[in-house]
C-alpha cells in the first residue's frame, strides 16, 4: 500500500524532527548557558546553595548523560520536578493543559464560521465594494499584534460595553457558565487572529477554483449557482486551506502565550511565561516540548488528510 | 433565410474583458449563424477571440468580461439577457459545451459517473439515470460502460478517454447544439483522429449541430460545413469549407492556408509564412490585418470594412477582395538536403536503454535503440508523447544516464553524464528546448544570454563577443538591437530564435531540437521552419529533430526514425518512410494527420488506446496494432526487415503484406478532395 | 508586468517617466509606501522635534487624557506618551529591520545552497530547519532569551539576534524552494549542459531569478518583526524600561486602560499603522514582481 508507506514515512520524519527539537531545547537551556545553577540562582548565591541545586538537578553528570536521562524521562511520561514548588511537572501541567485545550476548542469553534463566511462573501462579490472593504478589515486585523487586539477587545467589552469579565480566572470550582464567560474574550482574540489569515487564503483559493475549467464546465452544463459553489468549488478550495488550519493550530500554541497573559487565564501559555520568569527549567522544557509536539502533530494530520482528500494521491 | 430556421444567430457581438484598470475588446462586432444540423468552424490564431465567442454561445458570464453590444439568439431567445435560472435550464440540455482541456475541465474530486449523473439530474432526467442511460451514453462515445469504469476518477483516465467523457456529458441530454472549444488540442495525433472521427460519426447518427473552434484549419476541413475566420476579434471571412480552401479571398485567410505544412506532397513545399505578428496594442482603426497585409492601402488602416456578402454564401471583410486574386499558396521546390559526407557519423547511438524509477519496478522509457546521424544530416525522431523521443535527446546530451548502451560523438565514445564529458564534447552538442519561455533566463539580456557560451567555450571577452553577437543575431534573422532586450520583451517565436542563436554560437556538430516548434502559433512555426531550412543548407550542422508533427518532419528531415513505446519501429530515408510499405504504426500516424479537404474515409478502426507493452515478450505495438496477427505478435519479438530505399522496419508481417495493406497514397487523397 | 518597448516614452523628462512608473504601481503599494515614509521620517527626525524627552517626568498631570499638549495623554509617571512614541520609533524600526536583514542573509545563503546542491547537506539542514520551525516562534524567541541569561537581557543586540534566529529558518525554507524551482528551468539545464560551475550557476542564473522571492520574503518578515519585538517587550522579555519601545509601553499603561485608554491606543496605533504600511507595501511589491504572498505571521 503506497499510502500506508507514505503515512509511515511522514510519522518517522516527525519523530526525527521531535528528537532534534529535544536536542535544541536541551542544548539551548542546559548546555549553552554554561553553569545552569548560577543561571538559576543568580550571581549572589552561596556555594552551598549552588552545590545543592547541582546535586538536585544532576548537573554534575556530563551533558550527554543528562540529555539521555531527561529524554528517557520524557518518553516514560516523567517530566521531573518543578524547581520552584517541588511538585511533579505533570501535576502542574495537567490542569493548565486542560484549560488551554478547552480554550483552543472554543477558539476553533469560533474560527470556522469567522473564516468561511467572509471568504465566501468576498469570493462571490469579488472586486466589488464588499470584497474591498473586507480585504481592508482583514489586512488591518492581520497587522494588529495579538496583545494589542486582546487589549482592544478587553477595552471594548469590559469598559465600553461591560458584559464580560476583565480577568479570566477559573479553577476547578468554576462551573460551565464561569468558564464560558471567562473564555469568550481570549477565545475570540485567538479566533480572529487565526481567521484573518485563513480568510485571505480561502478567498484567493475560492477565486482560483471559481475561475478553474471544471467550475466553468459545471456552470456550462447547467448546474445552479448554488450547486456549483457548494459541490464543485468549496470542497476543492478547502483542501489547501487545511494546511493553513494546521499552521493555525500551531499558532495557537504560541498565541496562547500572549493571550492568556493578557487575560490572566490560567493555561499552558501563561505557565510558560511564569516559569520562564522563575527560571523553572523542567517546566519550561516540558512546555516547549509539548508545543513542538502539537505543531508536528498538526502538520502530520494535515498532510495525511490532504492525501486522503485528494483522489489523485489516494488512488495512486 | 429567416431567424426561425436558424438555430443560432450571433449579431454584432462585442465582448470586452477587464485589463488593468480598463476594458479591452476581445471580440468586435462578430456576426454569423448556425443552421440546425450544421457544423460551423471558427478558426484563428491564439488570442483572436474565438474562444470568447464560443463561451458567449452558452451565455457565460464572468466578472471580468462583459458583452458591450450585440446579441446571441438561440431559437430566437437572447442568451445575453436571459436570467441565470433560465440559462441553467438551457445549458447542458439544449446547448452543450466540450472544453479545450478535459484534464482540467473534469472536477478532480468527483467520480466520472457522478459527474454524468449530475448533468442529467440537473435537467430533470433523474428517471433515465436509474435506467441504463449513463451506460448508453458512455457506449455512444466508445467508452466502457461498466460500473467499475463509472466509479473512476478523472485522473485514472487517459487524455483521450477524458475528452470522451466530456463529450458524453455534452451529449447526455441530447442537445441541439454542441459548442466545441479546441477539443483536440493537447491530444496526440492518433487520439485527435479518433475524436474527430467520433464527432463526424455522431453528427451522422444524431444530426446535432456544432460550433467547432480551433486554430487548426486542416482539421476543420475534415468536419466543418462552413468556416468563419477570425482575426484580432473581427470576423474577416465566412465561406463554405471547400471555398475557403480552394479560393480564399481575405489576405489573412490566404496566409493562414499557406502556412499549413502539407504532408501529402512528395516534394516538400516551403510554406509561405504570414508576415509579422498580431500586436493587439497597435491595431489600426480600420482593418486589423493592415500591418501584416501585402495588399494594404491607406484606406485599409483608417476605414472599417464590414463583412460583405459576395457569392456562394461567402462573406469577406476586405476592401480589395475583387483585386486580390484567390491564388492558393505559392509552391516552391523543396530545399535540397544538406551536405552529407564523411564516413564517420556525427553521432552514433548504440543499444541505448533507459530505465526510470526504482530498480526492478522501474519503467522502461527507451529499449535498445540504435541509430547514426551523419554529418550535416537532419535526423527526425517521431512518435506520440511517451514514445521516448525526449528521453533519447536527454541521454545524448548527458542529462540522463542510460541503463545500457553507448553514445559516440564523431566516433569517440562519450561519458554517460554531462559531468564526465570534455568541454569540446559539451560544446559540440547543443540542446534547444521546446518552450522558449523557460529556456531563456528572464533576468539576463539577450546579449548576455548569447555571449555566455562565447565566453565559456572560446574565452571571448566582451569586445570580441560584440561582433560575434551581431553575426549570431543576423543568422537567426533578428536585428542587432535585440541584444539589449530582456526575454519578456520578445514574442515566443523571437525567443526561440534567440535560443537557436545561443546554440549556434557554440559552433556545434549536432543540434538537439526537442519539439522546438510545438509551443508556437502556426504562422510563427512556418517562419522558424523556414529559418531551420536555411540553417541546414548554410551551416550543414547535423540535427536531431524531435517532433510529433509529421508534416514538419517531411519538410525538413533527411532520415526519419519512428518510435513507439521506447522502441524503434521503422527507420530510413524520409521518402521511403513516407511511402509504402509502411510499418503499421507509421501508417496509423500518417493516416491520423489531418490534411486539408481529406475527409476521414473509414471510421476509426484502431483498437483504441492501449498502453505500450514495454519490455514484454511480444511486439510493443501489439494490442493496438490494427493488423495484428493473433497469437504471434503478442508472444514473439518481431524481426527486422530491410525494405528498398534503405528502410529497416520491425514487424511480423512481410513487406509484401505491408505494401498491400497500406492502401492510402497521396494521389488517392487528391481525388477524394476535389 | 512587462514593459513594452514600443509603448515606453522615448524622449521625456525623467520626472514624467517616474510619474508614469508611479502610475503603474498598485494602489496598495502607494498607500503602504506613504505610511512607511511617514514612519521613517518620524524615526529619523523625531528626537529633534519631540516635545519632551522620553524619560522626562512631570510633563503634565499624570493619567490625564488626550489634549492638544499631550495628544496621547500622560502616563502615571507623568511622562508625555506622544513624545515617548516618537522617540521609540527609530528603536522599533532599527531593531526590526536589522534583525530581519540578518535573518535574510543567513537564511538566503543556506536556503539557496541547500536547494541547488541537494544531497546530504540539504537533508541535514532540512531536518534542523524543520525542528527550529516546529517550535512556535514566540516560544523559540523566549527560550533563546532565557538561554542568554540575565546579563544580556534587555540588550538590543540580543533582540536583533533573536529576530534573526526566528526568521532565518523560515526564509531559508522559501529560498530553498525557489532554488529548487529555478534549478528545473531549461535555462539552468542549458548552463549545466555547458558545464558551468555551481558557483557560476548560482550567481548568473539562480540569484537574479530569486531576488524577487527574497525581496518579497524580506518585506513580509520585516512587516511582522515590529510585532515580534513588541510582543517580547509586552511580555517583559524585550527591552528594559524606561526604553520607549511600543510593546513595552502598551504593557506598562495597560493596567490603567480604564482611566486613560489613549495611553494604550497611542502606541498601539503607531505599531499597527507601521505594520499595516509594511504589509500594504509587501502586497504591492509582490504584485509588481508578479508573485503571490501570504501575509501573516506564519
Amino acid at each position: 500500500m503506497p499510502i500506508l508507506r507514505l503515512v509511515a514515512g511522514r510519522i518517522l520524519l516527525s519523530i526525527v524532527t521531535l528528537l532534534i527539537v529535544s536536542l535544541i531545547i536541551f542544548g539551548v537551556l542546559e548546555v549553552l548557558p554554561g553553569d545552569v545553577a548560577t543561571r538559576i540562582l543568580g550571581r549572589d548565591a552561596t556555594p552551598e546553595a549552588l552545590e545543592l541545586l547541582r546535586a538536585k538537578l544532576g548537573l554534575n553528570d556530563p551533558a550527554p548523560l543528562r540529555y539521555l536521562h531527561w529524554l528517557g524521562g520524557l518518553l516514560s511520561g516523567d517530566f521531573g520536578q518543578s524547581l520552584v514548588s517541588s511538585r511533579p511537572v505533570t501535576d502542574i501541567l495537567a490542569p493548565r493543559i486542560y484549560n488551554t485545550v478547552l480554550l483552543s476548542a472554543y477558539a476553533f469553534l469560533l474560527y470556522l464560521p469567522l473564516t468561511i463566511v467572509p471568504a465566501l462573501i468576498q469570493a462571490i462579490r469579488r472586486d466589488r465594494p464588499v470584497d474591498h472593504g473586507l480585504s481592508i478589515v482583514t489586512l488591518v486585523l492581520l497587522s494588529m499584534p495579538d496583545f494589542l487586539l486582546a487589549t482592544m477587545l478587553l477595552f471594548t467589552f469590559v469598559v465600553l460595553v461591560p458584559v464580560l469579565p476583565a480577568i479570566s480566572l477559573v479553577d476547578h470550582s468554576s462551573d460551565a457558565m464561569d468558564y464560558l464567560r471567562a473564555m469568550t474574550l481570549p477565545a475570540l482574540t485567538l479566533a480572529i487572529v487565526m481567521a484573518v489569515y485563513a480568510v485571505r487564503m480561502l478567498r484567493d483559493n475560492l477565486i482560483e477554483v471559481l475561475d478553474s475549467d471544471y467550475v466553468r464546465m459545471a456552470e456550462l452544463k447547467g448546474l445552479s449557482a448554488r450547486r456549483v459553489l457548494l459541490r464543485h468549488a468549496l470542497p476543492n478550495a478547502l483542501v489547501p486551506t487545511l494546511n493553513v488550519t494546521a499552521l493555525n493550530l500551531a499558532y495557537l500554541v504560541g498565541g496562547v502565550v500572549v493571550v492568556e497573559k493578557v487575560f490572566s487565564y490560567p493555561g499552558f501559555g501563561s505557565l510558560l511565561v511564569d516559569s520562564l520568569q522563575l527560571r523553572d527549567l523542567p517546566v519550561i522544557e516540558a512546555t516547549v516540548m509539548i508545543a513542538a509536539l502539537v505543531y508536528v502533530g498538526a502538520n502530520l494530520i494535515a498532510d495525511v488528510a490532504a492525501v486522503l482528500l485528494n483522489p489523485r494521491l489516494r488512488t495512486a | 433565410m429567416t431567424d426561425t430556421v436558424q438555430l443560432l444567430v450571433v449579431r454584432n457581438l462585442t465582448v470586452a474583458y477587464r485589463q488593468g484598470g480598463g476594458w479591452a475588446r476581445a471580440v468586435d462586432q462578430v456576426s454569423f449563424s448556425v443552421q440546425p444540423g450544421e457544423v460551423f468552424g471558427l478558426v484563428g490564431e491564439s488570442g483572436c477571440g474565438k474562444s470568447t465567442v464560443s463561451l458567449q454561445l452558452l451565455g457565460y458570464r464572468h466578472p471580468s468580461t462583459k458583452v458591450e453590444q450585440g446579441d446571441v439568439l438561440f431559437k430566437g431567445r437572447s442568451l445575453v439577457t436571459m436570467s441565470r435560472p433560465e440559462l441553467d435550464r438551457l445549458r447542458g440540455d439544449r446547448i452543450a459545451f466540450v472544453p479545450q482541456n478535459p484534464t482540467t475541465a473534469l472536477n478532480p474530486g468527483i467520480r466520472i459517473g457522478d459527474q454524468l449523473v449530475e448533468t442529467m439530474v440537473a435537467h430533470g432526467r433523474a428517471e433515465q439515470v436509474k435506467g441504463a442511460a449513463i451506460a448508453e451514453v458512455l457506449k455512444l462515445v466508445g467508452l466502457p460502460a461498466d460500473p467499475g469504469f463509472q466509479r473512476r476518477y478523472p485522473h485514472q483516465l487517459s487524455g483521450g478517454q477524458q475528452q470522451r467523457v466530456c463529450i458524453a456529458m455534452a451529449l447526455a441530454c441530447d442537445p441541439d447544439l454542441l459548442v466545441l472549444d479546441e477539443p483536440t488540442t493537447g491530444l496526440d495525433v492518433t487520439t485527435q483522429e479518433q475524436i474527430v472521427n467520433l464527432l463526424s460519426d455522431l453528427r451522422r447518427r444524431i444530426g446535432v449541430a456544432m460550433l467547432y473552434v480551433t486554430h487548426d484549419l486542416a482539421l476543420l476541413s475534415q468536419i466543418a460545413d462552413r468556416i468563419g475566420v477570425m482575426y484580432a476579434g473581427r470576423m474577416v471571412e465566412i465561406a463554405p469549407t471547400h471555398e475557403i480552401f480552394l479560393r480564399p479571398r481575405h489576405p489573412y485567410t490566404q496566409g493562414l492556408i499557406a502556412s499549413i505544412p502539407l504532408i501529402e506532397e512528395q516534394s516538400a513545399r516551403r510554406s509561405r509564412p504570414l508576415r509579422g505578428l498580431l500586436r493587439r496594442r497597435e491595431l489600426p482603426a480600420g482593418c486589423p490585418f493592415t500591418p501584416r497585409c501585402d495588399h494594404a492601402r491607406d484606406r485599409c488602416a483608417s476605414e472599417r470594412q464590414e463583412l460583405e456578402a459576395i457569392d456562394n454564401g461567402r462573406a469577406v471583410a476586405c476592401w480589395r477582395w475583387r483585386e486580390i486574386a484567390p491564388i492558393p499558396a505559392e509552391t516552391s521546390v523543396a530545399s535540397t538536403g544538406g551536405r552529407q559526407s564523411g564516413p564517420v557519423p556525427a553521432l552514433s547511438v548504440d543499444g541505448v536503454s533507459v530505465l526510470y524509477g526504482p530498480r526492478g519496478r522501474g519503467f522502461r522509457a527507451v529499449g535498445d535503440v540504435s541509430f547514426d546521424i551523419k554529418e550535416g544530416e537532419v535526423f527526425a525522431l517521431v512518435g506520440e508523447s511517451g514514445s521516448g523521443k525526449s528521453t533519447l535527446a536527454r541521454v545524448i546530451s548527458g542529462l540522463v544516464a542510460p541503463a545500457d548502451g553507448t553514445i559516440r560523438l564523431r566516433g569517440d565514445q562519450m561519458a554517460a553524464s554531462v559531468g564526465g564529458r570534455s568541454r569540446d564534447e559539451r560544446r559540440l552538442i547543443q540542446y534547444i528546448f521546446q518552450n522558449p519561455d523557460a529556456s531563456l533566463n528572464p533576468r539576463a539580456r539577450i546579449g548576455e544570454t548569447i555571449a555566455r557560451p562565447l565566453a565559456h567555450f572560446f574565452g571571448m571577452d566582451a569586445a570580441r563577443a560584440k561582433a560575434a553577437l551581431a553575426d549570431a543575431l543576423h543568422d537567426v534573422r533578428l536585428d542587432a538591437s535585440y541584444q539589449d532586450r530582456y526575454p519578456d520583451q520578445l514574442s515566443g517565436g523571437e525567443r526561440q530564435r534567440v535560443a537557436i542563436a545561443r546554440a549556434l554560437v557554440a559552433k556545434p556538430a549536432l543540434l538537439l531540437c526537442d519539439e522546438i516548434l510545438s509551443a508556437l502559433d502556426v504562422s510563427v512555426q512556418a517562419s522558424i521552419l523556414a529559418l531551420l531550412q536555411q540553417l541546414k543548407s548554410e551551416h550543414g550542422i547535423a540535427m536531431l529533430f524531435i517532433s510529433h508533427d509529421l508534416a514538419v518532419v517531411r519538410m525538413l528531415a533527411d532520415r526519419v526514425c519512428v518510435l513507439y513505446g521506447g522502441e524503434v519501429m521503422e527507420i530510413g530515408a524520409r521518402e521511403a518512410v513516407f511511402a509504402p510499405p509502411y510499418h503499421p504504426y507509421t501508417y496509423s500516424l500518417l493516416h491520423a494527420v489531418p490534411v486539408p479537404l481529406r475527409r476521414p474515409d473509414k471510421p476509426a478502426k484502431s483498437r483504441g488506446l492501449v498502453e505500450p507493452k514495454r519490455g514484454g515478450v511480444g511486439c510493443v505495438y501489439a494490442g493496438r496494432c490494427p493488423w495484428q496477427i493473433e497469437g504471434v505478435c503478442e508472444t514473439e519479438r518481431p524481426p527486422w526487415r530491410e525494405a528498398p530505399g534503405g528502410i529497416r522496419l520491425r514487424c511480423h508481417l512481410t513487406l509484401e503484406e505491408l505494401s498491400a495493406r497500406a492502401g492510402w497514397t497521396a494521389a488517392q487523397d487528391k481525388e477524394i478532395a476535389v | 508586468m512587462s514593459m513594452d518597448h514600443a509603448a515606453a516614452p522615448t524622449r521625456q523628462s525623467a520626472l514624467s517617466r517616474y510619474r508614469l512608473l508611479w502610475g503603474q504601481t498598485p494602489q496598495s503599494f502607494r498607500i503602504g509606501l506613504v505610511i512607511l515614509l511617514v514612519h521613517l521620517i518620524v524615526a529619523a527626525t523625531g528626537p529633534l522635534w519631540a516635545p519632551y524627552g522620553y524619560s522626562q517626568m512631570g510633563t503634565g498631570i499624570p493619567l490625564s487624557g488626550a489634549s492638544w499638549e499631550h495628544p496621547f495623554g500622560v502616563d502615571q509617571l507623568g511622562r508625555d506618551v506622544f513624545s515617548r512614541v516618537v522617540h521609540g520609533s527609530h528603536i522599533v524600526i532599527l531593531l526590526s529591520l536589522s534583525g530581519t536583514a540578518l535573518g535574510l542573509v543567513v537564511g538566503a545563503v543556506l536556503g539557496l545552497l541547500s536547494g541547488y546542491l541537494g544531497g546530504w547537506f540539504d537533508n541535514l539542514l532540512q531536518r534542523l530547519l524543520e525542528a527550529l520551525i516546529s517550535i512556535p516562534f514566540l516560544v523559540l524567541a523566549l527560550i533563546a532569551i532565557a538561554s542568554a541569561g540575565p546579563e544580556l537581557s534587555g540588550n538590543p543586540i540580543l533582540v536583533v539576534l533573536v529576530v534573526a534566529l526566528v526568521y532565518a529558518p523560515r526564509i531559508a525554507r522559501m529560498a530553498r524552494a525557489a532554488a529548487m524551482d529555478i534549478a528545473t528551468r531549461d535555462y539552468v539545464t542549458v548552463a549545466r549542459l555547458r558545464g558551468e560551475s555551481a558557483w557560476s550557476v548560482m550567481r548568473r542564473e539562480l540569484l537574479p531569478n530569486a531576488t524577487g522571492v527574497l525581496l518579497v520574503e524580506f518585506a513580509l518578515r520585516a512587516g511582522y518583526a515590529p510585532v515580534l519585538v513588541g510582543s517580547l517587550g509586552f511580555l517583559g522579555f524585550g527591552l528594559r524600561p524606561p526604553t520607549p519601545e511600543w510593546g513595552l509601553m502598551i504593557s506598562e499603561n495597560r493596567a490603567l486602560i480604564i482611566i486613560t485608554p489613549i495611553t494604550v491606543l497611542g502606541p498601539g496605533l503607531a505599531l499597527a499603522s507601521l505594520v499595516v504600511g509594511l504589509n500594504l507595501f509587501t502586497e504591492g511589491l509582490a504584485r509588481i514582481l508578479g508573485r503571490t504572498v501570504r501575509l501573516g505571521a506564519q
